[in-house]
């Protein structure tokens, strides 16, 4: 029961982006279009999820007052591997992505959840709550990414829908990312009181 | 002080065996990196000019088909609104631009990026010293895009003016 509270609590009640508000700058910068929304979320996820599950191995070593150069440590240099290694291996998939793998390191849902979650827990729930906070993310940048891209550039996944001269390109634009936020945490924000 | 010496010691550990690990990464995708370089910049020289063989010469590719010059190719380096623009433009031998490649650029995702677009580098196609080559002129600008339209006119120009250093 507490496994699935631990999956499941990134998903909505604690949504990184559209309940805690962390993460919102790499969120702001790519949520242009549902293609880059879903590449920025799967590069996040891989590393929100092993890093969350080294910090949980690592806890007990740790001294409480360095921690956080320690994560960081940890976080860069996963961030570091993957890009070499997805470079090397699967340059295609790089190409897609390689502009988003510099801004993992700026993302504080990452050290967020070493410091709030897995520095006090152990290996497998760190894990859950790793996967269900990428999961979260992953939504809520979908979401945003696909409603911006409609608006701001007519089209959905890269497929024109309607002619984009008539598009709204503030929607595209970054003050467009902050309407569309607004305008999701207010709709899950009435969702939540209906149910209760 | 005894446990400042322990504070010392962990974060030294951890940055050793960080810096361990990244060493071992590094050395063993390095190769492997720059070969995957060395490959797409072939294909897409291949793509720009239909030619057999391609040879450098100074900062020009030269393609050739047989013993006889096709075009020529130019990697131009224009700055954009995040960054250098790395791109490829190829010419036929009387300097008229035949295709258009950005290979790497840092430009805002979703407008800027947009450079890539075959839609918006078709539009270079058959652009000669003659033209003006300049957003709202005689090319469309991308949409919040300006710097980087602008940077992409500005390589395509540089690159026909290297490649007339070389037709006169």
């Amino acid at each position: 029961m507490s496994f699935w509270q631990d999956f499941n609590r990134g998903i909505v009640s604690e949504n990184p982006v559209l309940r805690l508000m962390i993460g919102l700058c790499p969120t702001l910068a790519v949520s242009t279009s549902a293609v880059n929304a879903l590449g920025m979320a799967a590069a996040t996820s891989f590393v929100l999820i092993f890093s969350n599950l080294v910090v949980a191995l690592i806890r007990k070593i740790v001294p409480d007052q360095i921690r956080i150069p320690i994560f960081i440590i940890v976080i860069s240099t996963f961030v570091t591997i993957i890009d070499y290694v997805m470079q090397a291996y699967t340059p295609d998939l790089h190409h897609a992505l390689g502009v988003f793998i510099p801004l993992i390191v700026v993302n504080c849902i990452i050290l967020g959840r070493a410091e709030a979650f897995a520095y006090k827990n152990p290996v497998l729930a760190s894990t859950l709550d790793g996967i269900g906070m990428s999961l979260g993310f992953t939504l809520a940048l979908l979401a945003i990414g696909l409603i911006r891209e409609l608006l701001g550039a007519g089209a959905v996944f890269g497929v024109s829908l309607y002619n984009p001269a008539v598009a709204a390109t503030i929607m595209i634009l970054p003050p467009g990312a902050f309407i569309t936020i607004g305008f999701l945490m207010a709709l899950l924000n009435k969702l939540e009181n209906k149910v209760q | 002080m005894k446990k400042n010496i322990k504070m010392a010691a962990v974060l030294a550990l951890f940055c050793v065996i960080s810096a361990g690990l990244l060493a071992y990464v590094y050395n063993v995708t390095q190769p492997l990196i720059v070969q995957n370089a060395k490959r797409s910049f072939d294909l897409s020289l291949k793509r720009l000019i239909p030619a057999e063989s391609f040879k450098q010469e100074k900062n020009a590719f030269v393609a050739t088909k047989g013993k006889e010059v096709v075009g020529y190719a130019f990697a131009v380096k224009p700055q954009g609104y995040g960054g250098p623009v790395e791109m490829l433009v190829g010419l036929d031998k009387e300097g008229r631009v035949l295709a258009v490649k950005v290979l790497s650029h840092k430009e805002t995702a979703g407008l800027g990026s947009n450079i890539e677009n075959q839609k918006f580098l078709q539009q270079f196609v058959g652009k000669t010293a003659q033209d003006k080559i300049e957003p709202k002129q005689d090319i469309d600008a991308l949409t919040g895009a300006t710097i980087s339209t602008r940077a992409v006119c500005y390589g395509v120009r540089e690159a026909i003016d290297q490649c007339w250093e070389i037709i006169k």
